[in-house]
């Protein structure tokens, strides 16, 4: 018959007019995001080896590192930048990190105000830097 | 002194209804479109340069950017061909395998289910638009569980998948394949069967199969007109010749019989996915590949059946790190091409619908 | 509510002896009681609009708007502040008098029609005996206003949203007048509330259930709501006629069509639903309650249709409206004086 096609529509919306609301309330519900969620990197500064994988693996080249060499001529981190404007958030820089020193988090909520903000920085040798700019200033 | 002249209407590249920066320009007698030219390359991203500047693997997340309502496929058919490029593709392991059929397939779903909800949208439909983005979204959480992002997953490597699945991802897909049968019906009861939908799409805008193949269409948009071909059947890349399946084709190749193509192949998806989840085996799901992809000198096209047609790659390798040159075609920008002959002699508002059945992502035709 | 005319009838008493010249006295009164009207227009619009929001939301299984107030009932009035903060801009090649002008015709026109319609028994502004005839007419002015603000704009997409409001408004004007026939050759009158009365024992859906239908499609044409809103059509024309309006121009767009609506469902509910007439002898319930209960009735139905639907090619909407619903109402109309024939041979 012309029309039920019609009334079908309006049994299925009225259907689900009385059902459960389906909208996560977003501040006040947080959604359960799963382990392998790339919101946001982490680095345990000890664990790097500042073997510049990640640096290399990264499409976009949005890493840098700083680095000094210490007494045994091992390599010690200094500095760790990314780039977020300009991260695909692939995760390759997490998947070649061979001591799993860079690691992926849940978080998700990365918005700043500024541009300059999205410059992240994840670690950085304060003292050390600030020793070397008082002995520059000494010399 | 009375006198009546051609309207010219820039339709886009910012509309509501052009799925994105597509820029048409109708020329209207009334309401009625006279001529219809298409202007393309508002989102051109230049990823076909980017592709010569990057190794094969820092390619990989890029194509999610391509047709960014199916990235898991793009990523398929990229790895696929560097994979054919290296002559490695029959070490992949099975499950890599399965899993990459399980992934296009999912992928497939949710693209027309974007498809049919955009359509239902440009109809004024909103409340199909939820219905449609709300299954949507049950894929999307399921490859955020295996890949880890929604729409970009960067899934696939070359050489097999990423990450193995994790455990609570079949049970979610087995409860997904089992609300399907259910969530189809309600797309059909809301649009397909709704008779003011049926006035406006039967019939109008059609293409003939003869048309199509002279345009070089492809996939859905092509099988509507009665051109029965799909890769995954008549050219079975990977594992599809495993699997049982029909291929919906329909002979009108009117806006609504592009439609029910899309309607009528999201059940097949169901079907090979069924298959899929049956057989999937234990194993390992990365071959063994040297960690700098340098695949010999030579090239290769390789192309699937992605959810708009026919997307392939024509990869120049000149044996380094990086491609020499990489060439993407896009069904998208085939399909698009027929629009400006198709959209003479509609009204405005069919113009549209046709558009939407054409099933356009702006981001695969500017690259 | 017969309190409300008696403080009515008190307060007229009150002005004529305190003035001492009744025409003023009178005068006043009406202002008044215009005023009156107007605000529970307005009051019924913010209602209308949460309302709106919400059912939409439902239909589509979301939650709609619930942070302003309780679930979301002051989002409205918020939005009011922010509309009446924007910048009123007029297109540089628009025709500036005539765009101005635009938005307060087609709210004037909307609030105009308020004029006839009662809310309960005497409770009404001017119980005129061409009743229904003047609100038709006072509708049928509102395309005026759509066609203005169209072809000022200097818009294409404005000027054929204006064009389509032209040719639907007008094609729907007279299946919606034919349609309300049976019942006025039933009643013998005009007048709105005679209609209401005559409706004491049945109401008027059971024996004009086809002049129903198609009351109800040619006002849902009428107030240019979905599955009919080809002169806004978003898809297609972005936003219709009040494309180029902004600020408090735009909301006067907005509040004159769901005014219209509010109308179109309280003719809706008096001359169909039997007005203030309460169902099954629930006379504990004021007659007021009732009226508001099933003009909001209405409501839903429009709602619900517009949230199910995709929206009608315009092509079909003139064929649909030309070749079925007219046909249609003019058979109704032939039955009616079949049927009062009947009766009236059969009650002698």
């Amino acid at each position: 018959m012309y029309g039920s096609g019609l009334l079908k529509g309006l049994s299925i919306t009225i259907k689900h007019f009385f059902e459960k609301k389906i909208t996560q309330q977003y501040p006040e519900e947080r959604p359960a995001l799963p382990k392998r969620f790339r919101g946001s990197f982490e680095l345990i500064p000890s664990k790097c080896i500042v073997c510049s994988l990640c640096s290399n693996a990264c499409p976009n080249n949005i890493i840098s590192i700083q680095s000094k060499k210490d007494e045994n001529n091992k390599k010690k981190l200094t500095g760790y930048q990314m780039m977020m404007g300009s991260c695909l958030y692939c995760g390759f820089c997490v998947e070649v990190c061979p001591t799993g020193a860079l690691y992926i988090t849940q978080k998700y909520e990365n918005a700043v105000f500024f541009r300059q903000n999205l410059n992240v920085s994840l670690f950085k040798d304060e003292p050390e830097q600030m020793l070397q700019a008082v002995r520059s200033e000494a010399e | 002194m009375i006198r009546t002249e051609e309207m010219k209407l820039n339709f886009g590249p910012h509309h509501p209804s052009t799925h994105g920066v597509y820029r048409a320009v109708f020329t209207l007698e009334g309401e009625y479109i006279t001529h219809c030219v298409n202007h393309l390359g508002y989102l051109h991203r230049g990823i076909e340069k980017l592709a010569e500047s990057k190794t094969y693997n820092q390619f990989i997340p890029y194509n999610g950017r391509l047709d960014y309502v199916s990235g898991m496929m793009n990523e398929a058919a990229y790895v696929q061909a560097v994979e054919e490029l290296m002559g490695i593709s029959d070490q992949i392991p099975e499950r890599a395998q399965y899993i990459r059929v399980i992934m296009s397939e999912l992928q497939r779903i949710a693209s027309h289910l974007v498809f049919y909800a955009s359509m239902a949208l440009d109809m004024a439909g909103s409340t199909p638009w939820f219905y449609g983005f709300r299954d949507r979204d049950r894929i999307l959480d399921l490859f955020e569980m295996a890949a880890g992002n929604r729409m970009m997953p960067n899934y696939m490597r070359i050489g097999g998948v990423a990450a193995d699945l994790n455990e609570e991802f079949l049970p979610t897909l087995r409860k997904l394949l089992d609300d399907m049968p259910k969530c189809i019906e309600e797309y059909n009861g809301i649009l397909t069967g709704n008779e003011i939908f049926q006035a406006r799409t039967i019939g109008v805008a059609p293409l003939s199969g003869e048309k199509a193949l002279n345009y070089g269409m492809s996939g859905p948009s092509a099988r509507a007109s009665g051109i029965d071909y799909d890769l995954r059947r008549d050219e079975p890349y990977g594992i599809y010749d495993r699997f049982k399946f029909n291929v919906p084709v329909t002979q009108n190749g009117d806006t609504f019989d592009r439609y029910l193509v899309r309607l009528l192949e999201i059940e097949e998806s169901v079907r090979i996915l069924e298959q899929a989840y049956r057989d999937l085996s234990e194993g390992p799901v990365m071959a063994k590949v040297p960690k700098v992809i340098k695949p010999p000198a030579g090239e290769i096209f390789y192309r699937i059946e992605h959810s708009k047609g026919h997307f392939g790659f024509h990869i120049v390798s000149d044996g380094s790190n990086k491609p020499y040159r990489l060439r993407i075609y896009s069904p998208c920008f085939v399909n698009v091409a027929p629009f400006e002959e198709m959209a003479v002699g509609l009204h405005m508002q069919d113009a549209i619908a046709t558009f939407a059945s054409l099933d356009i992502i702006l981001g695969e035709i500017d690259r | 509510m017969d309190i409300f005319i008696v403080w009515v009838e008190i307060f007229r008493h009150w002005l004529t002896v305190a003035t001492g010249i009744p025409i003023l006295a009178e005068i006043i009164v009406k202002a008044a009681l215009t005023l009156g009207v107007i605000i529970f227009v307005l009051l019924n619009l913010i209602v209308l609009v949460w309302l709106e929001r919400k059912l939409s939301a439902f239909f589509q299984m979301r939650r709609g708007p619930n942070r302003l107030g309780p679930a979301g009932f002051f989002q409205f009035p918020v939005d009011i502040v922010k509309m009446l903060g924007k910048e009123d801009i007029v297109p540089a090649n628009a025709d500036r008098p005539v765009f101005l002008i635009a938005s307060i015709c087609a709210f004037l026109t909307a609030i105009m029609a308020w004029a006839v319609i009662p809310l309960g028994r005497g409770l009404i502004l001017e119980d005129l005996s061409i009743g229904i005839f003047y609100f038709i007419a006072i509708g049928s002015t509102g395309t005026i206003a759509f066609i203005m603000a169209g072809f000022s704009s200097n818009n294409k997409y404005a000027l054929l949203g204006g064009m389509r409001a032209a040719a639907q408004m007008i094609s729907y004007e007279i299946p919606m007048v034919f349609s309300l026939l049976g019942v006025i050759m039933i009643t013998g009158s005009l007048t709105l509330s005679k209609i209401v009365e005559g409706q004491k024992s049945i109401w008027f859906i059971i024996p004009q259930i086809l002049a129903f239908l198609c009351y109800f499609i040619s006002s849902i044409a009428e107030t240019n709501r979905g599955p009919f809103d080809m002169t806004e059509g978003e898809q297609e024309l972005v936003g219709g006629y009040f494309l180029e309006y902004s600020g408090i121009r735009y909301a006067l767009f907005m509040v004159a069509e769901y005014t219209h609506l509010v109308a179109v469902s309280a003719i809706a509910a008096l001359v169909f639903l039997g007005g203030w007439n309460a169902p099954f002898g629930l006379t504990f319930i004021p007659g007021f309650i009732w009226m508001m209960l099933k003009i909001y009735f209405m409501i839903f139905l429009f709602m619900w249709v517009r949230w199910t639907f995709p929206r009608i090619r315009i092509d079909h909407l003139m064929h649909f409206g030309w070749k079925v619903l007219i046909p249609v109402s003019l058979i109704n109309i032939v039955l009616t004086g079949i049927g009062i024939f009947v009766f009236r041979a059969i009650t002698g």
